[in-house]
This record gives C-alpha cells, structure tokens and sequence, in this order.
C-alpha cells in the first residue's frame, strides 16, 4: 500500500479531528500536513497491537496538542499570565468548512471547552485519557465537559 | 435542548469531513524534503516495508468472515439455506427469492440489507478493504468508517463509499439506481465518477458508467432529459433543454454536466450554473472551461455545502438555495 493511499483513506478522519480540535480551517490543514509527516517518520514503529486507525488518531491528538503547547509557550511570552484571553481564546478564522449550526457552535467553544468536548463526547475518549493528552486534572476534563455542553445548549437556543 | 438532545445531535456528526483542499502535495513535498540527503534517503525502506508487512498480518489476521443474519424467509449462503445466522466466506454468493432478506455485517464497519430477489457475492474482506459484488437486486448499506473502505461492484461500475448511508439496485441487465440517504458516494466507471451526497440519487448502465446525479426532488422532465443525455443522445438542443429546466437546487447536475458536455457547450452550461449559484471567490470561468481542478473543486465545496443545508434543513428552515443561507 503506498504511503498516498494512506493519506487518501484516513485525510477526511484525521482533518475531521484537527478542524474539530483547532476550531479554524487553516489551522487544520496545517495539522493534517503535520500528522502525515509525522506518521511517514513514525510507520516503523507501528506495531500493530492495535487498529492502525486508533494509532493514527492518537498520533494525530498528539501532534494538535504538542502543537498548541508549543504556540501556547510562545504567546506566553507576549501575553500577560493575567490576560483571560489567554483562557478564553475565541477561534482566529471563520469555519468555514463546517455547514452545520452544531459545528459552528462547537468551534466557537472556548479552547479547552471544545478540546474536551471534541475528545470526550465526539472521539469516545476517556477523562482519564483526555488527562493525559492535554496535560490538565481529570476533575478539569469533567468540569470542561459539563461547561462546554452548557455553552453549546445555550448557543444552539439562541 | 436538552442534554439528551445534544448528544443525539452529537452522534450524528459525521466522523470524516475531507479538506477543502487537497494536502498531499504538500505532504508530499515536505517528506521529500526531510527525506533529501544522508541514509535518511534510505532508511525509511525498511521502516516502510515493515509497516507493510504489519498491516498485511494484521489483514491476514483479520481477514475474516462477515456475520449474515436472516431477516425473512430462507436465503441462500452458497448452496445452504440459511435458518438464523451463519458466516459468510470470499467467495460466498448470497441470493435472496421474492419472500426473504438478509442483514449482513460489513465487517465492524457497517451493515447491509439484502432486500428481496438479490444476488450478491463477497469478494473480499479486510480491515483494509470491504468489496461485494452486487449482480442483481438492491442492497441497502449503512456504513460508519472512513471514506474508501467499502465497495460494492455492479455491471455498471463500483460504488465507493464515503462515509454514508443507501440504497443500490440493478437489473438483471445492469441497469442500475443509486440513491444516498446519508454522506456521499462516488460511483465509478474507468475515468468517469460521479458524486452522489445525500438525497440525491444517480442512474448507471454497463458499458455507459453513472449518469448525472440529480437531486431526489427534481422534476421528472429534468431526470428524463438528463437519462436522455447520458445514455440516449447527446444532442446540444437536450443540453439546453436541461439547462433551461434546471433550478438552483440542480446545481449539482449542472457541475457534472459542466465535465461531460462538448468544450463548444461547456460556456452556456457554466453560464447556466454561475446564474442559479454564483461561484465562490477563487473560482474563474477560464479554469473551469478548462476543466481546472482548483476551479473545480472549489465550486462544488460550495455546491456540496448548499445542497447539505438545503437537505438537513429541509421541512424546518426556509433556505435560499442559491447561498444556503436561511430566508
């Protein structure tokens, strides 16, 4: 199987979960990029002790959050620590790949709101592997959760 | 909205959306680049090959047999009836009579109905790769993977599954229907393709390939000259009958359209297109004439969004079929 075939069966999978994640399209493409790359130094140690897919898609969760520690450390330095910006960050594009009032509404989550939400109830993952993920408290990962289903019940109301 | 409402509504958010743009080049560029010089040139040949190697034991592994269970009357698992359930083998043709039906489980991606008076064989099954082949009758598939993993081969060509939810009949002389209730399907013949996104629906001949897809509400003088274009005679005066029939919400025919007719036709049915929904920014009239895949595919990322909200939004918002955007 060449390694374009590959890229031609999981891209829709892979960038669904990068758009998704980063909320903004030109954010995830360049994360999809980044995943295949990333996967064409990594196919060696693909053991195959699970579906290739599920390896892909935590390789994938893993490049858009080394990714967002890196940038994060980088605004750091720019951003007071007291700026709520910084917690509350708004999308930096318009959607505009995703059609649907729900997919709207999610992208404008704030980051870790939508990070958890798109983990937890969109990916099936669990609190305790969203802990390890993103790096925060599994008592974070819940009370994200319940704070972006609310925000989307309100949104989707209006 | 309640909770249970959201998580309704979460669950049926598609798990694949494929990118407004295609990626690989530059994917490709940027491994040919980390690649250059060195042994790094080199050493991801073994690392590839073993990576082969693994998912072709895993296949191998998994290469298994499918679950058929029956739904009415007795089908036919080769030479067997089937009473309850049983496995289906490669290999293995499942014909249904006028009085039974069969549920088959698409490997853990999906399932399938065998309706009535059908004949369909398992031609392979892999985690990799789920291809049937349909000689007659109607199936209906509902499959949840990511796009190009299931296939089912008529007479007329190969319908090749997207992420999605239909129906596929044939006849015993080929003649086909495709009809998307969920997702999109490409039907393929050789070079010829045709994208089916839900509601919408595509006639197919052996030897001819799909015809142009056209959307489940479209008036039947629209379907009939359409068949007429696609397996009668392709006669400018039917372009512009087609043309002239065509709304807003036929701009998915049009697109087809548009790569199927004479070059001397392809500017009125561009021009025909671009007055019922005007082109998005990036999007010439030069590229598409000459067939340009960024012009291409730029339109119909519009085309398919439109035609998504015209049908998720059907019967619950007033939406302007030339924008998509609610009245």
């Amino acid at each position: 199987m060449a390694f374009r075939d590959l890229y031609r069966q999981h891209a829709g999978r892979v960038y669904a979960l990068c758009l998704r994640l980063t909320g903004d399209v030109r954010d995830a493409e360049e994360r999809t990029q980044d995943v295949f790359v990333r996967l064409w130094d990594k196919l060696g140690s693909f053991r195959g002790d699970s579906a290739f897919s599920s390896w892909l898609h935590r390789l994938a969760v893993n490049v858009v959050f080394n990714e967002q520690r890196t940038t994060s450390r980088r605004e750091r330095r720019v951003t007071p620590a007291a700026d709520p910006a910084v917690l509350e960050r708004t999308p930096r594009g318009t959607v505009e790949g995703l059609g649907i009032d729900l997919e709207r509404a999610i992208a404008e989550l704030p980051d870790g709101a939508r990070e958890v939400f798109v983990l937890f109830d969109i990916e099936g993952y669990g609190h305790g592997e969203i802990a390890e993920l993103t790096g925060i408290a599994e008592g974070t990962s819940k009370a994200q959760l319940f704070r972006a289903r609310r925000l989307l019940r309100e949104k989707l109301e209006q | 909205m309640n909770e249970h409402e959201l998580h309704d509504a979460v669950s049926k958010l598609p798990k694949s959306i494929e990118p407004p743009r295609d990626l690989w080049p530059d994917i490709e560029a940027r491994i040919g680049r980390r690649s250059w010089g060195g042994m790094r040139r080199w050493y991801w040949v073994p690392l590839a090959a073993a990576a082969v190697l693994a998912l072709f034991l895993i296949g191998r592994r998994e290469r298994n047999t499918w679950d058929i269970t029956t739904l009415a009357g007795r089908p036919l698992v080769g030479d067997l009836r089937l009473a309850a359930s049983g496995r289906l083998h490669v290999g293995d043709w499942v014909q249904t009579d006028d009085s039974s039906r069969a549920l088959i489980a698409v490997g853990k991606i999906g399932e399938l109905q065998v309706q009535p008076d059908t004949r369909l064989q398992l031609v392979v099954a892999t985690p990799s790769e789920h291809r049937l082949a349909l000689a007659r009758g109607m199936i209906a598939a509902k499959v949840t993977a990511v796009p190009r993993l299931f296939f089912v081969d008529t007479p007329a060509g190969t319908a090749i599954d997207l992420g999605c939810e239909y129906t596929l009949e044939t006849d015993s002389l080929g003649k086909g229907l495709l009809h998307v209730t969920g997702g999109e399907v490409e039907f393929q013949t050789g070079s010829r393709t045709s994208r089916v996104p839900l509601g919408a629906l595509v006639q197919t001949r052996p030897g001819a390939g799909p015809g142009t897809p056209y959307v489940d509400d479209a008036p039947a003088p629209f379907v009939q000259a359409l068949v007429g274009f696609d397996f009668e005679h392709r006669h400018a005066r039917t372009v512009r009958n087609i043309l002239a029939l065509a709304r807003p919400q036929d701009a998915l025919s049009l697109w087809h359209l548009l790569q199927r007719v004479d070059s001397g036709l392809r500017g009125t049915v561009y021009d025909r297109l671009a007055a019922l929904v005007p082109p998005p920014p990036g999007v010439t009239r030069r590229g598409a004439l000459a067939l340009e895949s960024r012009s291409l595919e730029g339109y119909w990322t519009k085309i398919q969004r439109i035609h998504f909200r015209l049908m998720i939004l059907r019967g619950l918002r007033d939406i302007d079929p030339r924008t998509g955007l609610a009245r």
